[in-house]
């Protein structure tokens, strides 16, 4: 343990420090960026879009994850985005290796730092292609053997990387290049996948949802699953601006609704039981959540009764997830969906109390 | 310069990509930290930054909220008392759960100045240092007064009275401003050195304008508006017309009304000193006072031009001591018996637009009605005593060309309610600011002060999310029954209570240091420091990598972030 | 010490002196008992690893990857439908110069189902950039084995160990099984320059695009070409150590004056050298040309070994359909430079498991008589079983 400590008081006391790397010597970072209190583990000078919740949320991640860890990504935007030789945004040791074998990937760096002795944390990350669909095994298997791995999946909804194709996690009427709406098709035509529920069915420690509206509880979820030994599992809402069709600057807004109206419930699951959920204070209509993004327009021409229908479809989901995990508010509650998000002077209000 | 050459595998160094200066995507727009005006300061007469000083008792520290108080209004204590708080008209949390009680807050942290003995932030002036002359020490005069010396001028001012304070003494009951805090802190104004007092020296008795500007560097008026407006109804004027500002002070002087306010009064005008009057009358035992005014209460439709003008507290504690009010309408006629009065006739009228666009005043014919009286009162404003000020008055008041009250004469400026369209301590406490300033400039050098003129944050520019809901602290009041003419009816915050409204500031246009921006950023393009930022922020920009997406813009609680057309 | 053992548990008891961190393995249809032996030596404490008994054998060849990145001596074994599914990976483990060491009991890839040797497994992922490494006999596969390890972790290319599914992997032999001093000396603990390390943090399998793609892979070439010398000299090393060779590269036995030649990989070459004694004298001699490394291709060794022949037969234990055997295609095109090359005849045998006996040693010879002998064939395909279109 005392070695441990050593050694991670080292690696704090060296992150920021300009790499030794194959290339050019580089101009040091500003003293500003390197004085961050937090972790860059996930650095600028990454290629997302504008506005790019699975950025926004990977770095959270990183900050309350890092520095001892070590990252399998699975193919996808994140992954892309981050990597474009010679240049990586990340600051911590991470690889890729494909599209479906994040898990694996992960199961194997762990059974290796087990093998050497080591303490180092191993983090999966995936999109929901990656891990709804053809990572899934994958994951399933690593689940199942206990590996002491927190999987992460950077949820938006559609393959974005590949040119926005439905996935099992795209939701019901959302239109996607493989599922586009037209007159004989209102979008996709299925559900999205209840992929929690799966998860927590391998009886692990720990699964739970968040989105990047509510950073603070974010992070409270990452860190308390790096605080448990064996597989915890993360889902985080990502909206992506490009394949929902929504304006950059309302990434947060619109994962905030999509909170708020029940169609992503923000929920906490240990063992396979539902141990906590974050309470909706004033649940919002659905089509608050629709209206802002391009991907559900088709659901707005209100000469169209299967637009209202599937309106309706959509509202009744919501409803379904709010009566599931019980999410409606009573009372005003510090860590409900209002009350995470508010601030004072100085930071998040939730910091202080 | 060494080349790239090909890692084993194509293995990376960890945080090269800032060598890839992703700002170079922003086409059309990036963020800047936009200072904006809140709505309260905006609305402040005395050019209090109030969201500045909340800002400072949110960080704990009420001693450096006072003194970014001072910096505009040296009269807490008392402004906390009298002023009809605009700001808080003004303030957006009103759309939220209610506006803040920062009246209330100001009275503490007056009080809590006096109490602890905070010093001004001034320096004492060279005694060589340029003198101003200042006549009058009104609220007008004693800001003037103040600001010339914070500015390094030496002030002298000249009051006709035995005492300073003007209207605050002479027209203010103690109900409302105790006169031990009135005291307290223009005592402690007045001690300031470079500051000299001289009473019982009138204008055009004991001392000439003329005089004043050969033996100061410049001179600030500040007479305020000692004489009733002349009143009569159609010509005819009772012999035993009392107007309220005689009454009012006649009353602080004296403890006395005339016999006939026994009985039922009608006070005819629509400003505080008819507010307090009306209420001295019926406290003092009056059977029934009426307010006739041509303003409107507060009411769901009310429009804001067509409000009666008075202290909204006032006028609910008014109200709950039994004063009558009718509304929208004006006296049109005396009923005499002999030259007394024993009736009035009142008849209906609104503010019509007229054919040039300004509003004009309509009389409905058929709404006249006559009520039986013992007295009326008048009490339709004051103007200039225009002793020693011949040549300068321009009908009852001075009417400057500019906000800092400079006069057509040479070094002179005008300010308070000598302006004539002014009307508020607040607002003398703010031109004697600016009048300070542009005499500061003109005596010592200096560019001459410039207009404020950055945008004001309303409401739809702040994203309220981030807000949690916090009620109004309410104060206690006097019930209705014990109130007299000495003890202050409205009470006082206590520093929790203070501390906790002031949470409520929403910063308006200003940097909270929520860290929003910072969490929010996709690409770490916003670097918190304290320190470095020289715009008093708490963050700056990264432009090398921002991607201008506008994120850190939406979830900026105060719009303190403001996305910009790129510029080259 | 020499014993009579199962190749599958002779194999694991190999890896297991090799001390891997990791082992990852499914047994897919079909499968052999390397893992499972594995398996019980790690049950009853002989062995120390993490062994990771994965869902697929696409995950154990992922766990592997991941595994050695990280450091660790990482092993896997499969077969046939196996290699298939693993082969995305085996293509990432090469382009990420990852090393690493797999046992391939060879055998056929289905439709139809077969669970019976042949190498068509191996030959279908001949071009993912390991190093392929044929065995003989189960002694050889032992002893390469050990040698792979090495191999790989100097090269920092994965390796391949193919062995005969079924023909060497469930067969017994007398092994001399080498012991775990000499083993310990020949192989230290590995120490991967590149190992995942957050004291130290790299990123791995970076985003390559147009302009430094071929690059990728010309040094990914080079690398197999320069593993030629080093797999030769591991085999030298092994060889000073246990006094065994393992077969370098390729190795030449039988008749060195003989005209015509015979090259094979795996335990087909044993057979050709039984038929060789038994038929030479009646049906003539022959030069047999056992090659180990299929990848690296030793050209230059092979074009010595061929010099003077007239034919060169060459059996394929796969069939590349529409082209024809897939050695026996490489070994023509790399004697082409030759100013005397040999007549090469290509001949697929033994597909799907079928039984090769001695007595296909007098056929390939008489065939190698035959001015108009095909210069492909199925060799022991049974015409008159197939539809007449099919013939």
């Amino acid at each position: 343990m005392v070695q441990d400590s050593t050694r991670l008081n080292g690696l704090r006391a060296k992150h920021g420090r300009p790499p030794a790397g194959p290339h050019e010597p580089q101009a040091a970072p500003s003293t500003l960026r390197q004085g961050q209190p937090r972790f860059r583990g996930l650095e600028a000078g990454h290629r997302a879009c504008q506005g790019c919740g699975e950025a926004l949320a990977a770095r959270i991640v990183m900050e309350n994850a890092g520095p001892d860890v070590m990252v399998a990504n699975a193919t996808g935007c994140l992954e892309v985005f981050t990597t474009p030789w010679p240049q990586s945004a990340w600051r911590v040791p991470w690889m890729h290796s494909l599209f479906e074998n994040a898990a694996a990937i992960a199961s194997g760096m762990e059974a290796a730092l087990k093998a050497r002795g080591r303490n180092t944390k191993v983090l999966a990350f995936g999109g929901d292609g990656g891990t709804y669909d053809i990572g899934f095994q994958a994951l399933s298997g690593m689940l199942e053997r206990h590996h002491d791995v927190l999987y992460v999946c950077y949820d938006n909804e559609a393959y974005m990387n590949t040119g926005i194709q439905r996935s099992s996690s795209t939701p019901h009427a959302a239109s996607t290049t493989t599922s586009p709406a037209g007159k004989e098709r209102m979008g996709k035509r299925h559900l999205k996948k209840d992929l929690l529920s799966i998860i927590a069915a391998h009886h692990i420690p720990y699964a739970a949802s968040a989105s990047v509206a509510y950073p603070a509880d974010l992070a409270r979820k990452v860190r308390y699953a790096m605080g448990i030994e064996g597989p915890t599992f993360l889902v985080v809402h990502s909206p992506c601006p490009l394949g929902w069709r929504h304006a950059s600057a309302l990434t947060v807004e619109v994962a905030r609704r999509a909170v708020e109206c029940g169609l992503f419930p923000l929920v906490e699951l240990e063992r396979g039981a539902l141990t906590n959920i974050m309470p909706i204070r004033t649940p919002r209509p659905v089509v608050d959540y629709l209206e802002l993004q391009g991907r559900f327009a088709h659901l707005f021409d209100e000469t169209d009764t299967r637009a209202i229908e599937e309106r309706d479809h959509l509202q009744a989901l919501a409803d379904h997830n709010i009566l599931t995990y019980g999410l409606a508010g009573t009372g005003d509650d510090p860590v409900d969906t209002t009350g995470i998000a508010h601030v004072r002077r100085g930071g998040p209000l939730a910091e202080r109390t | 310069m060494t080349m790239t050459r090909l890692t084993r595998g194509a293995w990376a160094a960890p945080g090269t990509s800032l060598e890839f200066k992703t700002g170079n995507w922003r086409s059309t727009e990036r963020p800047v930290h936009a200072h904006a005006k809140a709505p309260c300061h905006a609305a402040c007469p005395a050019g209090e930054d109030q969201q500045a000083w909340f800002a400072k008792l949110q960080e704990g520290q009420p001693q450096q909220a006072w003194r970014a108080l001072v910096h505009a209004n040296p009269l807490p204590a008392i402004t906390g008392r009298v002023c009809p708080h605009p700001c808080e008209t003004a303030c957006n949390r009103a759309a939220l759960d209610g506006a803040l009680a920062i009246h209330n807050v100001e009275r503490w942290l007056g009080d809590e100045a006096v109490a602890r003995g905070w010093a001004y932030p001034v320096d004492t002036p060279a005694p060589d240092a340029p003198r101003v002359a200042i006549v009058g020490a009104g609220p007008g005069g004693l800001s003037a007064a103040y600001h010339c010396v914070r500015l390094g001028l030496n002030a002298a001012l000249f009051e006709a009275a035995p005492e300073a304070g003007g209207l605050l003494r002479s027209a203010i009951p103690p109900t409302r401003l105790p006169r031990d805090t009135l005291d307290a802190e223009l005592g402690r104004l007045l001690a300031l050195p470079g500051i000299t007092l001289n009473l019982r020296a009138r204008l055009g008795r004991d001392v000439t304008l003329d005089g004043l500007r050969d033996a100061f560097g410049a001179v600030i008026l500040s007479p305020g508006c000692e004489l009733p407006k002349p009143w009569s109804v159609r010509g005819a004027v009772p012999a035993d017309l009392h107007d309220g500002l005689h009454l009012l002070r006649d009353f602080m002087d004296h403890g006395a009304l005339p016999d006939a306010a026994r009985g039922d009064v009608i006070v005819h005008g629509g400003g505080n000193t008819a507010m307090d009057i009306c209420r001295i009358m019926k406290r003092a035992g009056a059977n029934r006072v009426t307010l006739i005014t041509a303003s409107a209460l507060p009411g769901p439709n009310t429009a804001r031009d067509d409000l009666i003008n008075v202290v909204p507290r006032e006028l609910e504690e008014a109200l709950e001591e039994g004063i009558e009010v009718i509304e929208h309408a004006t006296v049109s006629r005396l009923i005499m018996k002999g030259s007394r009065v024993t009736g009035v006739e009142i008849v209906s009228l609104r503010k019509e637009p007229g054919p040039d666009g300004r509003k004009r005043r309509v009389e409905f014919e058929g709404t006249e009605r006559v009520l039986p009286v013992d007295m009326v009162v008048p009490c339709v404003g004051e103007q200039v005593s225009p002793d020693g000020f011949e040549g300068v008055l321009d009908g009852a008041y001075f009417w400057p060309d500019d906000a800092w009250g400079r006069l057509r004469e040479d070094g002179v400026f005008a300010i308070g309610d000598a302006r004539g369209n002014r009307g508020t301590v607040a607002a003398a406490i703010g031109d004697g600011r600016l009048a300070a300033q542009a005499v500061a400039a003109r005596l010592l050098g200096g560019d001459a002060p410039v207009a404020d003129l950055r945008p004001e944050r309303g409401v739809a520019g702040l994203n309220t999310a981030y807000y949690p809901a916090m009620r109004r602290t309410a104060v206690a009041k006097l019930p209705v029954a014990k109130r007299g003419f000495e003890t202050e009816i409205e009470g006082g915050l206590s520093r929790a209570e203070a501390m906790a409204e002031a949470e409520r500031c929403l910063s308006c246009g200003n940097c909270l240091a929520c860290d929003n921006c910072w969490t929010m950023c996709p690409d770490s393009a916003v670097i918190k420091t304290v320190e470095a930022a020289t715009d008093g922020s708490h963050y700056v920009f990264d432009l090398d990598y921002c991607k201008g997406c506008g994120l850190c813009a939406q979830e900026c609680p105060t719009g303190y972030i403001q996305m910009v057309a790129e510029t080259g | 010490m020499r014993e009579a053992l199962e190749g599958s548990l002779a194999i694991a008891r190999a890896v297991a002196m090799a001390k891997p961190d990791v082992v990852a393995a499914y047994p897919i249809t079909p499968q052999t008992h390397i893992v499972e032996n594995l398996s019980k030596l790690v049950a009853e404490g002989d062995l120390h690893t993490e062994f990771v008994s994965v869902e697929s054998e696409f995950s154990a060849a992922s766990v592997v990857l991941g595994a050695a990145a990280t450091g660790a001596r990482a092993y896997t074994a499969t077969a046939s439908q196996g290699v298939l599914l693993m082969s995305e990976v085996l293509f990432n483990i090469a382009g990420l110069r990852i090393p690493l060491v797999m046992t391939v009991a060879n055998r056929a890839v289905g439709a139809p189902l077969s669970i019976w040797n042949d190498q068509s497994d191996a030959m279908a992922v001949r071009d993912a950039g390991w190093i392929h490494l044929h065995c003989a006999s189960n002694q050889e596969a032992v002893d390469t084995t050990i040698q792979a390890f090495r191999i790989a972790e100097a090269t920092e290319l994965p390796v391949m160990v193919c062995m005969d599914g079924f023909v060497l992997t469930h067969t017994m032999e007398v092994i001399d099984m080498p012991g775990q001093a000499q083993v310990d000396a020949f192989l230290p603990p590995f120490a991967f320059s590149r190992a995942l390390d957050s004291a130290d943090p790299r990123t791995v399998g970076t985003l390559v695009d147009p302009g430094w793609f071929a690059e990728m892979r010309h040094s990914h070439h080079a690398a197999m070409g320069r593993a030629l010398g080093v797999i030769e000299k591991v085999d030298a090393d092994f060889a000073k150590l246990t006094g065994r060779a393992s077969g370098g590269l390729l190795t030449v036995t039988g008749d060195p004056d003989a005209r015509v030649g015979i090259l094979a990989m795996g335990s087909v070459v044993g057979t050709l050298e039984a038929g060789l004694a038994d038929f030479g004298t009646e049906a003539g001699t022959a030069r047999l040309i056992k090659l180990r490394a299929f990848r690296p291709f030793p050209a230059r060794a092979l074009r010595e070994a061929v010099a003077g022949l007239d034919t060169l037969i060459v059996i394929d234990r796969a069939i590349s359909p529409g082209l024809g055997g897939i050695v026996g295609s490489e070994v023509s095109a790399v004697l082409q430079s030759m100013t005397a090359a040999p007549r090469v005849l290509n001949y697929a045998l033994g597909l799907g498991g079928r039984d090769i006996p001695e007595s296909v040693y007098p056929a390939l010879i008489a065939a190698a008589a035959n001015p108009l002998a095909p210069r492909f064939a199925v060799f022991d395909a049974d015409l008159d079983k197939l539809m007449p279109e099919d013939r």
